[in-house]
C-alpha cells in the first residue's frame, strides 16, 4: 500500500509543496478542532477577562505540551527533538494564524478594541487551535505522515499500513498518560469555559455526583479494553483485567481530574467555591475529559 | 511498558512498580473522593440559600461613590440570579437605592460586587440585602 502511493506522490512531493500541504493540514486541523472554541461567546469573554497570570501559564504549558506531542505524533515523521521543537513552534503559529483569521472573520475582532483585549481572544484561542493543527496533520495525513520519511531516510522502514502513527512503537507509561492528559485537555477546553459545567454542578445532587464518577471511569475503562475500536488496547496473555484497571484506567481518570481542575482554575470557575463545589465542578468536567483521555489513547 | 502498535495495543511485559504505586495512589484517591461525596449525600439535609452580606470596601469614583462588598451562602444550595439591593438610609428612610444581580452564589461559597451611588453617603447608613433569589 505505501509503495503504491509513494509512487503517486512522487511526482508532486518538491519540498515547497510538501510544505505547503504540511501547512495546509495543519491550518484545516487548528479550525476543525478549533472551532466549536471559536464559536463559544464564553471564550470570548474570558479573552479580556481572564487574570493574566493564568492565561500567561497556560500558554507557556502548550509549549512542552506541543513539543512533546509533536515528538510522539509528529507533523513530519519526527524523529528528534530538534524537528519536534520545530513542529511545535509552526503549530503554535498556525494556531495564532488561524484563531486570529477566524475571528476576525465572525466579526469579533475590531480595529477600535484595546490591544490587550485583541491579544487575550486570540492567545486563548490558540491553545486549543495549535493542539489541532498538530492533530490535524496527524490525523487528516494518513498515509502521508510518512512521507518525509522516504525521502530523508531511505534505509528506514516506512510505515507498513501507512498510519500516520509508526506501527511498533515502545511507549513508556509515563508517555500513556501524557497522551490522556492531551485528550483530557483538549475535551475539557472545548466544555469549561461555558456555563453550563458549573451549572450542572449546582443542579446535581452527590448522588448525580456518585453514579457520575462510576460512569467516568466504567466508560473510560470500556473504551481502550472492552469495546474493541480500531486500536484498542488488549491484554496480554493471562493479564487479569484488573490489572489494567489499577494500571491505566484509574490514573487516567485521576489525570483527567486534575486536567479538569486545572482547566476550571485558569478560567477562573472556581474563585471563592468551596471544597465540595469545587469537587463537584471537577467531577462534571472530569467526565468529558475522561472520554478525551480515553480517546487520545485510542486515537493518537 | 507497554508496547503500542498500531492495532490493536497490547500490554506486555512486567509492569514497572511505579505503574503500581501511580494505580495504588490513584485507586486511595478515588475511593476517598467517592467516600467524601458519599458522606455529603448521606449527611446532608437540603438547606435552603441563606445569605451573609459583609461590606468590604468604600471609593469615591468618577460620577459617584462604589461600595464593595462580599456576599456569603451558608447553606448548601446553590441560589441563581441574587437580586441584591444596595440603600443609603438617612434616619432611617432610603434615598438612594441600587440592584445588582448575581448570576450565582454558589452553595458555602462567596461572591463578591459592588454597588455604585450617585452619591456620597459619608456618615450615613449603607444596607445591603439580598432581594431574593432562584433555584439554579
Amino acid at each position: 500500500m505505501s509503495s503504491v502511493t509513494n509512487v503517486q506522490r512522487g511526482a508532486d512531493t518538491g519540498p515547497p509543496h510538501h510544505l505547503l500541504v504540511g501547512l495546509g493540514r495543519g491550518a484545516a486541523g487548528a479550525m476543525l478542532f478549533g472551532m466549536p472554541m471559536l464559536m463559544t461567546m464564553e471564550l470570548w469573554h474570558l479573552g479580556f477577562y481572564i487574570d493574566r497570570v493564568r492565561l500567561f501559564l497556560l500558554l507557556t504549558v502548550n509549549i512542552p505540551l506541543l513539543i512533546v506531542l509533536a515528538h510522539r505524533i509528529g507533523f513530519e515523521h519526527t524523529s528528534t527533538w530538534q524537528e519536534a521543537v520545530r513542529d511545535a513552534t509552526i503549530a503554535y503559529g498556525l494556531g495564532i494564524v488561524m484563531s486570529a483569521l477566524v475571528l476576525a472573520l465572525l466579526g469579533d475582532l475590531e480595529p477600535d478594541m484595546p490591544f490587550s483585549e485583541i491579544l487575550g481572544k486570540i492567545a486563548i484561542q490558540a491553545v486549543p487551535a495549535s493542539i489541532g493543527a498538530l492533530l490535524g496533520r496527524s490525523q487528516l495525513g494518513g498515509q502521508a505522515g510518512n512521507d518525509e520519511g522516504g525521502d530523508k531516510d531511505d534505509g528506514q522502514d516506512e510505515g507498513k499500513d501507512g498510519d500516520a502513527v509508526p506501527d511498533q512503537m515502545s511507549t513508556s507509561y509515563g508517555r500513556e498518560l501524557f497522551l490522556m492528559a492531551v485528550g483530557a485537555l483538549f475535551l475539557s477546553l472545548n466544555v469549561a469555559p461555558t456555563e453550563e459545567i458549573i451549572l450542572i454542578s449546582f443542579k446535581m445532587t452527590p448522588w448525580h455526583a456518585l453514579v457520575m464518577v462510576v460512569i467516568s471511569i466504567a466508560i473510560m475503562h470500556g473504551f481502550v479494553y472492552a469495546v474493541a475500536f480500531k486500536g484498542a488496547h488488549e491484554l496480554g496473555e493471562g493479564t487479569p483485567r484488573w490489572h489494567a484497571f489499577i494500571r491505566f484506567t484509574l490514573p487516567g481518570y485521576m489525570v483527567a481530574m486534575l486536567i479538569s481542575l486545572y482547566v476550571l482554575w485558569t478560567f477562573g470557575r472556581l474563585d471563592d467555591a468551596a471544597p465540595t463545589q469545587i469537587l463537584m465542578s471537577v467531577i462534571v468536567l472530569a467526565f468529558p475529559g475522561a472520554i478525551g483521555a480515553a480517546a487520545a489513547r485510542l486515537i493518537l | 511498558m507497554t508496547t503500542i502498535s498500531t492495532r490493536p495495543h497490547r500490554e506486555t511485559g512486567e509492569p514497572h512498580w511505579i505503574e503500581w504505586v501511580t494505580g495504588t495512589v490513584s485507586a486511595l484517591l478515588v475511593v476517598a473522593m467517592i467516600g467524601w461525596i458519599g458522606l455529603e449525600a448521606l449527611m446532608e439535609e437540603d438547606l435552603p440559600p441563606e445569605f451573609s452580606i459583609a461590606i468590604t470596601g468604600r471609593a469615591a469614583v468618577e460620577g459617584g461613590h462604589r461600595v464593595e462588598f462580599v456576599i456569603l451562602n451558608k447553606a448548601n444550595q446553590t441560589a441563581a440570579a441574587v437580586v441584591v439591593r444596595g440603600e443609603v438610609l438617612d434616619g432611617g428612610k432610603a434615598v438612594e437605592a441600587a440592584d445588582i444581580t448575581f448570576d450565582y452564589v454558589p452553595a458555602d461559597s462567596k461572591a463578591s460586587g459592588a454597588i455604585l451611588f450617585l452619591q456620597d453617603p459619608g456618615e450615613r447608613e449603607i444596607r445591603i440585602r439580598a432581594l431574593g433569589y432562584t433555584d439554579p
